[in-house]
């Protein structure tokens, strides 16, 4: 089945004096995707939003929603659009109903129509309990609940978010990466930015890697993993090794990296079948004695570090 | 479009510390002037009980017609404007002007003469009396010298002093020096509307606020928003200002005339120049919300404290030395508005002040609007 490209972002460059946020920026986004926008804190990230809402002049390229392109007077596609912030956006003078009401009105003028999707908006974040409390009241994670709610309650076809979940406890954070899962299935598109690797991986159908502004690798999980040397990493702990044993274990098959710090073993190896018996074995052919052992698939966090050289959380 | 008002609405009367300064300073100032001035400071007004001046006449023995006339004069008005102590001699006389028993003394004489201590109302009143009777001297003089039985009704007709100055010096309105503090008030209130602009302003603007930015990205047009914000900061504001005059005339007995159609235009003019002040303040560069609040503090107070809202007597030096800066001042402006409303029933001069608020209010409407109605911004 062709996909349709919901968003079009061609060679998007932004400026802040000598500073590049967005440097040849693009990025294809089709509908139905949950797309995440993965990158370090100043990676790009925010201004890439804010440039795609319009708030933000930027000195080259296009961005095309819906087919169409967009500027600060494309009402009709913001009517489609719904952003959570980064920060909490909510009137404080304001219960909880009262404030999605409020942003509900923004997009829809009929009153019966608005109060059913207060009612829906206010269920699916699960404030039932809360609707007549002021936002000072809530909990960090409620608060969050309620600035989601004040972004979907529309029913948006493509919903922006953007870090939702930062300074939120798991609980919560839990609750909110379900949700969006959910509204997605219910049709919503949806950008989804963060730091976080783990909730990208968790919920994102396609990422977008992005630092300095670039992109600098965009695919399935599966796709970014594949694109990277690492097919597997070893680490042992409470090991006692020499510099010439470290030299041997590095010219084992498949071996491309090692660190061996602390008296503790990273050994990182290209995909091939049966990697950790092959180093358990030579380590006891060494009589060389170890502790605990793990071995973990590659993370979005080892191909951002092949990518870049650096991790992610730097 | 009547949802949106009702929640901008709602949430602006709920927001404490903005109305504090916009309403609840602004009263429970005017009490504190209240109370300090105490209520026989207030009591001059034109409704209510009149004091004498007391004063003493000293005769110098002339008989001339004028003398004769000038006593008669005094005498008519003794009792009414004047309360004559029985004082004949000078040296008794200066010692009570200076133990300021007495506000004057007035001389008998061919050239009648007045001698005062310093400067004030009653000061004021006794120099008005002295210039009465000069205005009309020479009449006096001719009716002591052919019809001298008519001369206490001559004197009478003219000394009726009390009604004159209500009438033509004072519009039949207040007196009462103090009565300048309250004007200056109400300025200073219609000012305080810029901590109602500056919130406003702060949440209009996709660069300063998240919540300005929640509200660019929908597909309610700026202008529409823009204007429902203003209009609900407009009516708050001039509701503030009215319940400060009601405050004011009813509960402090303070008169700002009987005029309510002006009252309610100056009112409304004030209120709108107090908003967009602060939705000017707020679209200040990016400078931090309390900051902003502070230069609303300053925008606010600066202004009132040269419309006289601190020292009583600023706005009338500021008249002699610099008078343009009362012109462009809008509290003094305001106040002047008020003076000519409830104390001179100058009409000319309060449409020249109308003039000037209607020119300040589209000015800073201007700049306001200019301000927040940008929709994209070269950083967030």
């Amino acid at each position: 089945m062709q996909s349709t490209n919901l968003i079009q972002i061609e060679n998007l460059v932004k400026r802040y004096q000598n500073l590049v946020a967005l440097d040849h920026l693009s990025l294809n986004i089709q509908e139905g995707e949950i797309f995440g926008l993965l990158g370090p804190n100043g990676s790009g990230k925010t201004t890439a939003i804010n440039c795609l809402l319009a708030l933000l002049k930027y000195d080259k390229g296009t961005i095309t929603i819906f087919g169409k392109n967009m500027t600060p007077n494309s009402y009709d596609i913001k009517k489609q659009i719904g952003v959570v912030m980064q920060n909490v956006a909510v009137f404080e003078q304001m219960s909880v109903r009262e404030n999605i009401d409020y942003f509900c009105g923004l997009y829809v003028r009929d009153k019966a129509a608005r109060q059913q999707l207060v009612e829906d908006a206010i269920a699916f974040t699960g404030l039932e309990d809360f609707t007549k409390m002021r936002p000072k009241k809530l909990s960090g994670g409620l608060l969050r609940r309620l600035n989601i709610a004040c972004g979907i309650v529309h029913k948006p076809r493509l919903i922006i978010m953007d870090e939702p979940t930062v300074a939120v406890d798991p609980q919560s954070r839990n609750k909110i990466l379900e949700g969006i899962v959910k509204l997605n299935q219910q049709g919503s598109t949806i950008i989804y930015t963060s730091h976080y690797m783990e909730e990208v991986e968790q919920i994102c159908t396609r990422i977008a890697i992005i630092d300095h502004g670039r992109v600098l690798a965009a695919g399935t999980t599966e796709e970014l993993k594949k694109m990277i040397k690492t097919g597997e990493t070893i680490t042992i702990e409470a090991v006692t090794l020499d510099a010439p044993l470290l030299a041997q274990i590095r010219t084992l098959p498949h071996v491309f990296d090692i660190s061996y710090e602390s008296q503790i073993l990273k050994i990182r190896l290209g995909t091939a079948k049966h990697n950790l018996i092959r180093v358990l074995n030579y380590l006891q052919e060494k009589d060389v004695s170890f502790g605990r052992v793990f071995s973990e698939l590659p993370t979005l966090n080892d191909v951002f570090l092949e990518i870049t050289g650096k991790e992610l959380r730097d | 479009m009547l949802h949106l008002f009702k929640y901008r609405f709602l949430q602006t009367i709920r927001n404490f510390p903005v109305m504090f300064w916009a309403l609840l300073f602004p009263i429970i100032l005017g009490t504190l002037f209240y109370l300090s001035f105490g209520s026989a400071g207030l009591d001059s007004t034109g409704e209510s009980r009149w004091d004498a001046v007391k004063t003493a006449v000293i005769r110098d023995g002339d008989a001339s017609e004028n003398a004769r006339a000038f006593e008669e004069f005094l005498t008519q008005m003794d009792g009414e404007m004047l309360d004559i102590k029985d004082i004949s001699l000078e040296s008794e006389a200066l010692d009570a002007l200076n133990e300021e028993t007495i506000s004057g003394i007035f001389y008998v004489r061919d050239t009648p003469s007045l001698t005062v201590a310093k400067n004030g109302l009653n000061e004021s009143i006794l120099t008005s009396v002295l210039e009465s009777y000069n205005q009309n001297a020479a009449m006096f003089a001719e009716i002591a010298r052919t019809h001298p039985e008519k001369l206490p009704d001559a004197i009478e007709a003219v000394a009726d002093y009390r009604n004159t100055t209500a009438e033509v010096s004072l519009g039949g309105k207040d007196l009462n020096p103090n009565i300048q503090y309250f004007f200056a008030l109400i300025a200073y209130a219609c000012l305080s509307g810029a901590f109602l602009g500056v919130q406003s302003s702060i949440d209009g603007q996709a660069n300063i606020s998240a919540l300005g930015a929640r509200r660019s990205i929908t597909p309610t047009h700026k202008l529409t928003l823009i204007l429902i914000d203003m209009a609900v900061l407009f009516i708050i504001h001039f509701f503030n200002i009215l319940i400060l005059c009601l405050y004011v005339t009813k509960a402090l007995k303070i008169s700002l005339g009987d005029d309510i159609g002006s009252l309610l235009l100056v009112d409304f003019m004030g209120s709108m120049i107090g908003v967009c002040l602060g939705v000017a303040i707020g679209c200040l560069a990016r400078i931090s919300y309390s900051l902003k609040i502070g230069v609303c503090v300053l925008l606010t107070l600066f202004p009132g404290f040269l419309a006289g809202l601190m020292f009583g007597n600023m706005k009338n030096i500021i008249e002699l030395n610099c008078p343009i800066i009362n012109r462009i001042n809008p509290a003094a402006v305001l106040s002047d508005a008020f003076y000519c409303m409830g104390i001179y029933n100058d009409m000319e001069r309060f449409t020249r002040c109308l003039v000037i608020l209607a020119v300040m209010s589209i000015l800073l409407l201007t700049v306001a609007f200019l301000g927040i109605r940008r929709e994209r911004y070269d950083s967030i």
